[in-house]
């Protein structure tokens, strides 16, 4: 079963289209990233999910339950993590969470124990002072804390790594993925390489239109517009395997910068021939040649422009 | 309800750490004590700002000058210090984005505007109880003669501060400012200034729960006269407190 299902969801701010009918799944137990440019509509997408926005058209349901806007009962079911997330800055963590516990209707034993096993998770179980002296990455552990205190089927993380410092971002990243057992996780980011560690699903949101939606694996091998790298000791070696008659057919697909180049074809296997002759013809020898795989940059770039 | 509950403790939790609670009951446990005071004093102060040679002659104070100061220093300073202090209550949370992970939880709406209401109800009694409980103590220490519809006279007041406290409510739902929120409140009672022109107007008004307990005190108006005021009271009340929570209900946040 899919965990959310998004149909034909449209938005706009006055005259503004931010969203127009997009539509995909979440199947369950997945980690979904959802990747766009800034202002390309992330953030109005999960608040719409949560209900906190108002939907001009278009339905969105959680494990096929009707997200309503306003009194939003979908919400029980939904942790959310807000990209700078805010907290009452008079209150501990721990007064924190039991607010967060008593207003989803948790009992006091059960929050006790939530709290402390969270805590313990994002490392924040000796911070013991008030939330007004908070880092923004302690801040951040603590969003996390509160997003996953109520053991949520589907988790929304808003941008959750932009404000980690790298050991930070590693730790977020290992908890996204460990989470993934118990709940679905819906994660935006504009950092590709966290995406592509963790995620098997990605949807890429672009102009107010999904332009690349599907699993991660899948887009790779449909995008197998591979490149082969080649690099020498000199420029000199470049200009002259250009000039070999074997690479004739490919000289518009080639790329030089410095002492290297880059061929860019669908069908790498004819090039990597060519390129082999040439270099025997002329008595080359490269540093290194490999073939480059599509990385999520790559089909990123692509899918925006 | 249990978000309504917790929401609420959060509230008041609020109240006591952001200092609004002490500050409150500062103000308000000096203005009891003024006022007393300052009736006793009176004579003497303007005795000693006359020139010399000059008599004036000024009569004894009574218990009933001290309240008309109570009557008169509340209003002026204690009500607008309570607006002040009280006029962030919905602002404070939409600017700075707090309620994203509360109302995410789970937690109710009209929870949010009823719990804020009943938590600056409690701190608003609170802070006034003091002072009242100051001015009689003292009223009591210096004269002993009684004056009669008090309570009925020191409730009204009571109910026209909290009045106040529901349009800011609505005030901060509708313009999603703390300024909003004091400029409606304001504006709300120049209305009721302006419309008490009117005599006709002022027999219902519930300005008069605010204005006219001196009245009420020294006869001059009868615990009667006090009834369609306070029906009025009660239904802007519920009014203020039905249009914020409906508005609120569909606030993008």
């Amino acid at each position: 079963m899919d965990t959310l299902c998004i149909e034909g969801l449209t938005k706009k701010f006055g005259a503004h289209t931010v969203l127009d009918e997009i539509s995909f799944t979440v199947p369950e137990h997945s980690v979904f990233g959802f990747l766009g440019q800034n202002g390309a509509g992330k953030t109005t997408t999960m608040k719409l999910i949560l209900g906190l926005l108002k939907a001009d058209g278009g339905q969105i349901r959680v494990l096929g339950e009707p997200v309503t806007y306003g009194q939003t009962k979908t919400n029980r079911l939904v942790g959310y993590l807000p990209d700078v997330p805010e907290f009452y800055g008079y209150m501990k963590p721990a007064e924190y969470l039991k607010l967060c516990g008593e207003i989803a209707g948790l009992s006091k034993k059960e929050i006790a124990r939530r709290s402390e096993e969270l805590l313990h998770l994002v490392g924040l179980e000796e911070a013991r002072k008030k939330i007004s002296g908070f880092s923004r990455g302690m801040k951040q552990r603590l969003g996390i804390t509160q997003a996953l205190l109520t053991r949520p089927k589907l988790l929304i993380c808003d941008e959750p790594t932009s404000a980690l410092d790298p050991v930070g971002r590693r730790e977020l990243l290992n908890i996204l993925h460990q989470v993934r057992e118990q709940t679905t996780v819906l994660f935006s980011t504009h950092i590709l390489s966290d995406a592509e560690q963790i995620c098997d699903r990605i949807a890429v949101l672009h102009q107010g239109n999904l332009a690349l939606c599907g699993e991660l694996s899948r887009i790779k091998a449909q995008k197998s517009a591979n490149a082969l790298f080649v690099s020498f000791a000199s420029a000199a070696d470049v200009s002259e395997l250009t000039a070999s008659p074997y690479l004739l057919p490919y000289c518009s697909q080639i790329e030089v910068q410095g002492s290297c180049l880059t061929i860019r074809s669908t069908d790498i296997k004819p090039v990597q021939q060519a390129v082999l002759s040439a270099l025997y013809g002329k008595g080359l020898f490269p540093l290194k040649m490999e073939i480059q795989e599509p990385t999520l940059e790559g089909i990123f770039m692509e899918a925006i422009q | 309800m249990n978000g309504f509950i917790a929401f609420t403790k959060k509230e008041l939790c609020e109240s006591l750490r952001t200092y609004k609670l002490i500050i409150l009951g500062i103000v308000f446990l000096l203005l009891g004590i003024m006022s007393p005071l300052t009736a006793k004093l009176m004579p003497e102060l303007i005795g000693s700002f006359l020139p010399e040679g000059m008599t004036m002659s000024i009569a004894e104070p009574t218990a009933m000058d001290s309240w008309m100061q109570f009557f008169k220093n509340v209003p002026q300073i204690g009500l607008v210090v309570t607006v002040i202090l009280f006029s962030a209550m919905i602002s404070g949370e939409l600017s700075r984005g707090t309620l994203v992970n509360v109302l995410t939880k789970g937690l109710c709406r009209s929870s949010v505007i009823l719990a804020k209401f009943l938590a600056a109800l409690l701190t608003f009694t609170a802070a006034y109880v003091l002072c009242f409980a100051a001015c009689l103590g003292y009223t009591v220490l210096y004269w002993h003669d009684p004056v009669s519809l008090l309570p009925l006279a020191v409730f009204a007041l009571w109910a026209f501060g909290i009045l106040l406290i529901a349009s800011l409510l609505l005030g901060g739902v509708l313009f999603r400012s703390g300024y909003g929120a004091l400029l409606f409140t304001g504006g709300f009672t120049v209305c009721l200034f302006l419309l008490n022109f009117f005599p006709q107007v002022q027999k219902f008004s519930p300005l008069r729960l605010a204005a006219d307990n001196v009245s009420l005190l020294s006869g001059e108006l009868a615990a009667s006269d006090f009834a369609i005021p306070f029906v009025i009271c009660g239904l802007l009340l519920i009014v203020f407190l039905w249009a914020a929570v409906s508005l609120f209900n569909r606030k993008q946040i």
